[in-house]
């Protein structure tokens, strides 16, 4: 290698540290997580450019590895999230409307995704059964296979899967426990047998 | 990432169809460094640098997103990056033509020393034709093949070869004047 090539090899500098950090985040390959005060305690909260990826109540995941092991998604922590999504999501805690939040379900299954869109169709205040969602997807028999993806909702309280109740009026299973489930909806004004 | 333990095309490719955003994350780590590197002595501008090594890889995504496995399975990654990011230099070199460069705020304390001739060296490529920049900077700063550099500036090896080695003597010869002055 002559000493001109030798100068030119020099100039192939790194780039500034956070160029990895900043391109992955705006692509939405990255996402970034942060903790926010709600009605129902603290939540881990997760999110690309695109909306919503995950919320876990921290109760559930207490440190911040816990959570990034079950949101199984590369992310960086920052301690705030952007003013835009702040606002809709207190405004959404608060008032149980939660359509105005963008969600970003990605990964999911097509019907994933269906069961989650028909599942935030339910209002704040009423309950509908397993079996209306399978019906709402014009596939009456997969009720059983409803359960399982609400089961697997990663943004619970956006998308309200405490909102589907078992056919006959048992409050039905909840990824955070039945407790707050009922808490939810007696909060909610859902009226419970 | 060290280079010694960069991935190989199949090892990426094998990433990327298996999961997207992780495949694509090793992707990044391995190509974006030489990308901005690359820019930066193509647009002589810090900013227009950084930028342009986001973008390639914003278009990247995009794209990935839409491609079926086959396409993935024939993509070859750095040089189908390279004319992504050459293009966006070339756009951006056009739109602040006759601009002398400005250090962002992040890079004055290293241009204050400068010890890479950073000012230097702008200057010296400015004096060169395009080709003959391009070619210069892929093959001797990003250290791509020149098979490679052929594919991304759509130009024959051997045209490219010649870009190479007229860059080269005209660089020698500027450097010479420097020298005697």
């Amino acid at each position: 290698m002559t000493d001109l090539e030798q100068a030119l090899r020099a100039l192939d500098i790194q780039p500034p540290t956070d160029l990895v950090r900043t391109t992955l985040i705006e692509t939405g390959a990255a996402d970034q997580i942060t903790t926010i005060d709600s009605p129902f305690g603290p939540l881990w909260i997760a999110w690309s450019p695109r909306g919503v990826t995950a919320v876990t109540p921290r109760f559930a995941c207490e440190s911040v590895g816990d959570f990034l092991d079950e949101h199984r998604r590369n992310a960086y922590v920052i301690d705030h999230l952007p003013r835009h999504l702040e606002e809709r999501i207190d405004k959404a805690l608060a008032s149980g409307m939660t359509s105005d939040v963008p969600v970003d379900l990605r990964g999911l299954s097509d019907f994933q995704r269906a069961v989650l869109a028909a599942c935030s169709r339910i209002e704040a205040g009423t309950v509908r059964s397993y079996g209306w969602i399978a019906e709402q997807l014009e596939n009456p028999g997969s009720v059983r296979a409803v359960g399982t993806a609400l089961g697997r909702n990663p943004i619970p309280l956006v998308v309200p899967c405490h909102r589907v109740v078992r056919s006959d009026g048992a409050i039905g299973n909840y990824a955070f426990g039945p407790e707050m489930k009922r808490e939810l909806l007696i909060r909610e004004g859902a009226i419970l047998m | 990432m060290d280079t010694m333990t960069l991935p190989d095309q199949a090892e990426m490719r094998r990433s990327i169809l298996d999961d997207l955003d992780g495949g694509f994350t090793l992707m990044v780590m391995t190509y974006q460094p030489g990308i901005y590197s690359g820019a930066l002595r193509l647009t002589r501008h810090h900013d227009d640098a950084q930028e342009i090594a986001q973008d390639t890889f914003l278009r990247a995504y995009r794209a990935l997103e839409t491609y079926d496995d086959d396409q993935v399975a024939t993509l070859a990654f750095r040089p189908w990056l390279w004319t992504i990011a050459l293009n966006l230099c070339r756009n951006r070199v056009r739109r602040s033509r006759g601009t002398s460069p400005l250090p962002s705020e992040e890079t004055i304390s290293v241009l204050d020393e400068d010890p890479f001739d950073e000012e230097g060296w702008n200057d010296r490529f400015a004096k060169l034709t395009v080709t003959q920049r391009t070619a210069v900077v892929l093959r001797h700063v990003v250290d791509l093949p020149i098979i490679e550099i052929a594919e991304i500036t759509g130009r024959p090896t051997g045209t490219v070869k010649a870009d190479i080695s007229r860059g080269l003597d005209r660089l020698r010869t500027i450097i010479n004047g420097e020298d005697h002055r």
